[in-house]
């Protein structure tokens, strides 16, 4: 039975992409950039694995970060996916490498090192602080963010539907079925929004308050989605009325002609971090990626291609201001939203997801 | 097929070593790793296991797990019966095609069964549809519930069943059939009292089958089912996956297959576990 539920900052692959086209774009990639014979010869023996989530993920990042870097240096990167934070808790544990580099969100950072097993910015060709303010968060290098943003049925709310987390809350103005990501991490804050905690007074969060919070919708949540795919399909097919959904599944289905409206308001931001493996063989080259990968122009392009927002200021001056509007981290987008504080939980994740857990099977 | 060479060798065990050497070594051996991680991280003892025993959540999802186990084996009988005898009384190629039909779901990628009955189940699929014309209104919320899930857990389990029940009915001699008759039995007479507990390995081999394989389903109650339904696999992967807790997965892990093999042992016990594929 594969277990295919996505966990933290999950993008994985929307419908349409099988394992065979992920396949197909590696060979292809692969095939591509081998193609300078003087070079495969020189330098067959460099090849770096990179964890990626696949679908228009991987064929973003083929097209903007792989190919442009392998062109340079002649590095060949094979791609290996999903993104599993466990496996490469793993890696460290066994010492068996199945790639050298991957994406972690804010949470997954902290507890990966932690635990030790991402390798160390300090020691890399980026420096300690990288390449701009606010680059580096513990040992991984900001590359680009999605957010959690507010989308409704237009049908079902022709007037208008709920603009920020206390619509959402709000049972008599805004009637119908909800859903969120079963996500207690992600969850939790939506709530105290809800519940009128003020954006910047949030962290630590008062979980006691969130449940209470939670508590008053629980009757119109009769589904918690946990893939990405999911909360899509919930929406379109017209299973739920409102659904917390990461904003580049909603822009899809508005772009594919659905009745959906969305709401940029306390869009709620997980950026996902490049990190090395702990000592992976092929540590060198690993760094030497990343920090081709969130060069401005390369890392625009990705965004562009696969609807993230960048983390790097500088990648704006190559992305056209209405492209911009779709980005969480655009000029636009961004005041409205909020950062998650991944240091300052207010709790242990794992005593409260628990928590969660219990409270949604209750 | 034992090639002629062999048959009757001294030692036939030889076979059986490349399969033996196989499970040995990514069965038997990640198998013991898991043990031994429920015991020593993230310090030797037995913490993992008291700390176990005092989870409210866990004890409720695994008792949940073991009861829609139950709810799926009941279901897959009661549907699968019917359906097992009309192919034992069937002519072989009618028997053929019929277990052919339900095979067939095999063959079928498990998500793709999944969104299947998202659809048939959905408030716009035809099912509520055809609720609604038959005049109830507002028609029911089918999916989402304990009904969908265990549904469309039944339907990927049944196979499991029919094979096992009609291997079992194919043997049973007619003539006894017969012989119940001609001692003046009622037709209802002969099933209950001749063809039932005859049947009964069949019914005992399927519902302990799908009983253990449903022990470990994750994705179908959780895309189907209310979030009521979380079962123990899931909350194993979420203790690796989001909190990188190896320990306590395996204690979870050790328990839950612990719990399969007391199932296994009660059924070797009264019923010989040889018979279990009939």
């Amino acid at each position: 039975m594969s277990k295919d539920v996505e966990k933290a900052g999950d993008e994985c692959a929307p419908q349409g992409w099988s394992r065979r086209s992920v396949i197909k774009a590696a060979a292809g990639t692969a095939g591509a950039l081998a193609m300078p014979a003087i070079v495969r010869t020189a330098r067959a023996a460099e090849v770096l694995y990179v964890n990626t989530w696949g679908g228009t993920w991987e064929k973003a990042a083929a097209k903007h970060l792989f190919e442009p870097f392998t062109r340079e240096t002649g590095v060949e990167i094979r791609t290996v996916s999903p993104v599993s934070f466990a496996k490469l808790a793993a890696q460290v544990r066994t010492g068996v490498y199945e790639f050298d580099v991957t994406t972690l969100g804010g949470g997954d950072i902290v507890r990966a090192n932690a635990a030790k097993i991402i390798d160390a910015v300090a020691g890399s060709p980026l420096g300690a602080n990288g390449p701009w303010k606010d680059a580096v968060f513990e040992n991984g290098v900001a590359s680009h963010a999605f957010s959690t943003i507010i989308a409704y049925r237009t049908d079902r709310f022709p007037k208008g539907g709920p603009q920020t987390w206390a619509d959402f809350w709000n049972r008599q103005d805004f009637p119908g079925s909800r859903c969120l990501q079963r996500y207690c991490a992600r969850v939790l804050p939506l709530a105290l929004l809800a519940d009128g905690v003020p954006q910047d007074k949030l962290y630590p969060l008062d979980t006691e308050r969130a449940f209470r919070a939670l508590e008053r919708i629980k009757p119109d949540l009769r589904v918690w989605w946990t893939q990405g795919q999911q909360s899509q399909q919930l929406l379109r097919d017209g299973e739920v009325d409102m659904v917390g959904i990461w904003h580049s599944r909603a822009l899809e289905l508005i772009d594919q002609g659905h009745p959906v409206g969305i709401s940029w308001k306390q869009a709620e931001i997980d950026r996902a971090y490049w990190v090395v493996s702990k000592d992976t063989p092929r540590r060198e080259i690993a760094w030497k990626f990343i920090q081709s990968a969130v060069q401005p122009e390369r890392l625009a392009g990705f965004c562009r291609e696969a609807l993230y927002g960048p983390l790097n200021p500088a990648a704006f001056e190559f992305i056209p201001k209405e492209e911009a509007d779709r980005m969480p981290t655009g000029p636009r987008n961004y005041p409205l939203a909020f950062e998650q504080n991944v240091e300052d939980f207010g709790g242990n994740l794992q005593k409260v997801t628990q928590r969660f857990e219990q409270w949604l099977a209750s | 097929m034992i090639p002629t060479a062999l048959r009757g060798a001294s030692k036939p065990w030889l076979l059986l070593l490349p399969l033996a050497l196989f499970l040995c070594t990514f069965f038997l051996v990640p198998l013991g790793q898991v043990a031994m991680m429920s015991v020593t991280e993230p310090e030797p003892g037995f913490g993992n296991y008291a700390h176990l025993a005092g989870d409210a959540l866990y004890l409720q999802v695994f008792l949940n797990t073991f009861l829609t186990a139950f709810g799926v084996a009941v279901g897959c009988l009661l549907l699968g019966y019917p359906l097992a005898y009309l192919m034992a009384q069937s002519s072989p190629r009618v028997a053929a095609l019929l277990m052919l039909l339900v095979t067939m779901s095999f063959w079928t990628s498990f998500l793709v069964r999944t969104y299947a009955w998202m659809v048939l189940l959905g408030n716009n699929g035809p099912l509520t549809a055809l609720l609604g014309f038959l005049g109830w209104d507002p028609p029911p919320h089918l999916l989402f519930t304990r009904f969908s899930s265990t549904l469309a857990m039944v339907h990927i389990l049944i196979p499991y069943m029919v094979m096992s029940l009609y291997s079992v009915m194919k043997r049973i001699d007619p003539a006894l059939l017969r012989a119940a008759e001609s001692l003046g039995a009622k037709p209802w007479g002969v099933f209950r009292q001749v063809y039932l507990p005859l049947s009964a390995p069949g019914m005992v081999n399927g519902a302990t089958l799908v009983f253990m394989i449903c022990l470990g389903f994750y994705v179908t109650p959780v895309l189907l089912g209310s979030p009521q339904e979380q079962m123990v696999a899931g909350l194993i992967g979420t203790q690796i996956e989001e909190f990188l807790d190896f320990g306590q997965a395996s204690a979870m892990a050790m328990v839950l297959l612990a719990s399969t093999l007391i199932v296994l042992a009660v059924y070797h016990r009264r019923f010989g576990l040889d018979r279990l594929w009939g």
